[in-house]
């Protein structure tokens, strides 16, 4: 995790997040073309997305220039892995089941699906927490708090 | 101005809105001791709780969330070194080493009267500031609350730690996120990918994303160390006398920055707090006992934290501008519950508006007595590991975005904003400024279109009314200072806060 001098992140690798807000400025300018602009006194709604655009982009550029430019870096954090895939499995799962099976389902396996991004987890713990959480969320989404959200499948 | 803040006061002590201005500081001490959920992640998910509650209610519940937060936020970073909100990060640098050296009931004790001085002082200040500046706020067209907007947007980019440039991409990232959906104008759509998008990003699947979901993925592994041992017997709580009298002027000091940081749209109690540490370091005659436990480096950033968390509501309740992403949410919130907050709100529902007020002199009173009453309690929950804590969070932002609009695509809206909260903040962006951008942009759309068809594309309309001149005026002097500030610090190369 920790660098030291030798390895200082290559240009590419530097110019990478300012890179990536240039692209999304650009997308923006290309599909905003298209918006009727107007005129100053009669701004349309292509007007203020245009110009936000091209200072999104002038300022992505100067972000790569002081990043490739710059000295000291500091390298980007490591992406922790685990932790990305196991959280966002858990919430792809809950917004897939939570309309054709309800609530108590999509609860449970989002609780014992998270529990996995972290790298100690024993899964007889996890499955049995799993249980306790999703009692516990039944009790207070459903009975406390009667959101109209189904428990459970129809 | 006392009459109407005795109406205030009748209103809060109803027994029902008292109960919800307990629960609310309530929680909010909660969360701000649990390290790794804000205030941000509680307000968006009693969001749809507050659809029972009238608007009075439900304000001065999310409130007490915000400046109870700033109460709890200062325990876990004395006792473990964990920041429990981002305006408790320096409380950290004197709080820590205090609890190693056997004194963490004397800091726990010192962090919650400087909290509850900071807070009353700021309460005053904005029962102060309210009317006059709703007269000042009711003269405002279309250009002063253009150029405020604009002004707000500035400070939140140029202020305070992080790269300037990036945080000022940030904002302009978060106005075009705002951009998405019908234009109000016109009715036309915009970036409309798939036709949930059609009424815009919710608010709260951008903050939920942005600060729980990221901040979760983050923290999944992290192991909590274990917690001082806590001495709580009265001679190791209450400061001796020579220790109280080097505290009064830290106080002050930290008072006042934070409630013109606070009252400044932009900057919040974060930057607030940072601000008073430095200039204690700065006009100390010890400054090498900064970093040791040295009192006064402690007392001062927590009264300006809980300062600025309530002169943060003089832009919010005067003006209708957030001057944080916390009160953007706040505001959310009103605009929910069919209140359009703006100069109107003091003149049309002084019962809501002297209540809020008068129950932020009612939550802090309350605060100060729980706090210390309550800290074997707090200390159980820091006992908790993050490990059982998560898993519950993940579920309770799944089942709050998804109950707002009943929205499956809302939910996976949040899980994109998360994975692009933390990959930014992998690469120094800072997420708040997004936020700000989100809320600040259309209102900055609205006004400056509504200028320019008044004034029939008059761009000198800004400099030749004398409110929209001195913001104008104001703007530009941040704008100097910044570049002045960023080219003397390069010179000198020091870094003024760890």
């Amino acid at each position: 995790m920790q660098s030291t001098d030798q390895d200082q992140p290559s240009v590419a690798r530097r110019a990478l997040s300012g890179s990536v807000l240039l692209a999304i400025s650009l997308a923006m300018l290309l599909i905003a073309w298209g918006y009727p602009v107007g005129t100053l006194t009669q701004m349309g709604p292509g007007f203020i997305p245009l110009v936000v655009g091209f200072l999104m982009c002038g300022l992505a550029v100067a972000i790569i220039a002081l990043d490739v430019n710059s000295t000291n870096t500091a390298q980007a954090e490591q992406i922790h892995w685990r932790g990305l895939i196991f959280i966002c499995a858990a919430i792809l799962i809950f917004a897939a089941l939570v309309d054709a099976l309800g609530l108590v389902v999509s609860m449970f396996l989002a609780v014992l699906v998270s529990q996995f991004a972290d790298d100690q987890v024993r899964p007889l713990t996890a499955l049995i927490y799993a249980c306790l959480a999703t009692l516990g969320g039944w009790l207070l989404f459903i009975l406390a708090l009667e959101l109209p959200i189904p428990a459970f499948w129809r | 101005m006392v009459d109407q803040f005795l109406l205030g006061l009748s209103v809060v002590l109803q027994p029902h809105i008292l109960m919800y201005a307990f629960i609310g500081v309530f929680i909010g001490q909660l969360i701000g001791v649990l390290p790794g959920i804000g205030a941000i992640t509680a307000i968006s998910l009693l969001l749809p709780i507050t659809f029972h509650l009238d608007a009075t209610t439900s304000m001065i519940m999310l409130a007490g969330i915000y400046y109870g937060s700033q109460y709890g936020g200062s325990i876990a970073s004395i006792l473990l070194n964990l920041p429990g909100t981002p305006s408790s990060v320096v409380t950290c640098l004197e709080g820590y080493p205090l609890a190693q050296s056997k004194r963490a009931g004397l800091a726990l004790f010192v962090a919650a009267f400087s909290s509850f001085i900071g807070g009353m002082v700021g309460v005053a200040v904005l029962v102060l500031a309210a009317i006059p500046m709703t007269l000042i706020a009711l003269r405002f067209g279309a250009p002063e609350y253009a150029m405020l907007v604009i002004l707000g947007l500035l400070a939140a980019s140029l202020i305070g730690t992080g790269s300037q440039i990036r945080s000022f991409a940030m904002v302009v990232l978060g106005i075009a996120l705002g951009l998405v959906g019908a234009d109000a104008t016109t009715g036309y759509y915009r970036f409309v990918a798939m036709p949930e998008l059609a009424d815009g990003i919710s608010l709260v699947s951008l903050a939920m994303g942005l600060f729980g979901v990221s901040e979760i993925i983050r923290n999944a592994s992290r192991r909590s160390p274990p917690g001082p041992a806590l001495s709580l017997a009265m001679r190791d709580v209450i400061p001796t006398r020579a220790e109280a009298r080097q505290l009064a002027f830290p106080i002050v000091r930290g008072s006042s920055i934070g409630s013109f940081f606070g009252a400044l749209p932009g900057t919040g109690a974060a930057i607030a707090s940072f601000m008073a540490y430095a200039m204690e370091k700065r006009v100390s005659s010890t400054p090498e006992k900064f970093g040791t436990g040295h009192l006064p480096g402690l007392a001062a950033p927590e009264s300006a934290n809980n300062a600025a968390a309530q002169t943060g509501f003089i832009p919010t309740l005067t003006l209708g501008i957030p001057g944080d992403a916390v009160m953007a949410l706040i505001i959310g919130a009103l605009i929910l519950n069919g209140i359009i907050p703006g100069p109107r709100l003091m003149v049309d529902q002084p019962e809501l508006f002297w209540g809020v007020i008068a129950s932020f002199f009612v939550g802090n009173i309350i605060l100060l007595l729980i706090n210390i009453p309550l800290i074997k309690l707090w200390v159980l929950l820091l006992r908790i590991p993050y490990q059982k804590l998560y898993p519950v969070v993940i579920v309770m932002i799944c089942v709050g975005v998804y109950s707002h609009r009943t929205s499956v695509t809302d939910v996976v809206l949040t899980l994109a904003f998360g994975v692009l909260g933390y990959l930014m903040k992998n690469y120094r962006f800072e997420p708040a400024p997004v936020l700000l951008g989100f809320v600040l942009g259309p209102l900055l759309e609205d006004n400056f279109r509504r200028t320019m068809l008044l004034y029939s594309g008059d761009f000198t309309v800004f400099l030749t009314r004398p409110i929209s001149a001195v913001l104008v005026a104001c703007s530009t002097f941040l704008i100097i200072f910044a570049i002045w500030s960023s080219t003397s610090v390069r010179r000198k190369s020091v870094q003024s806060i760890p």
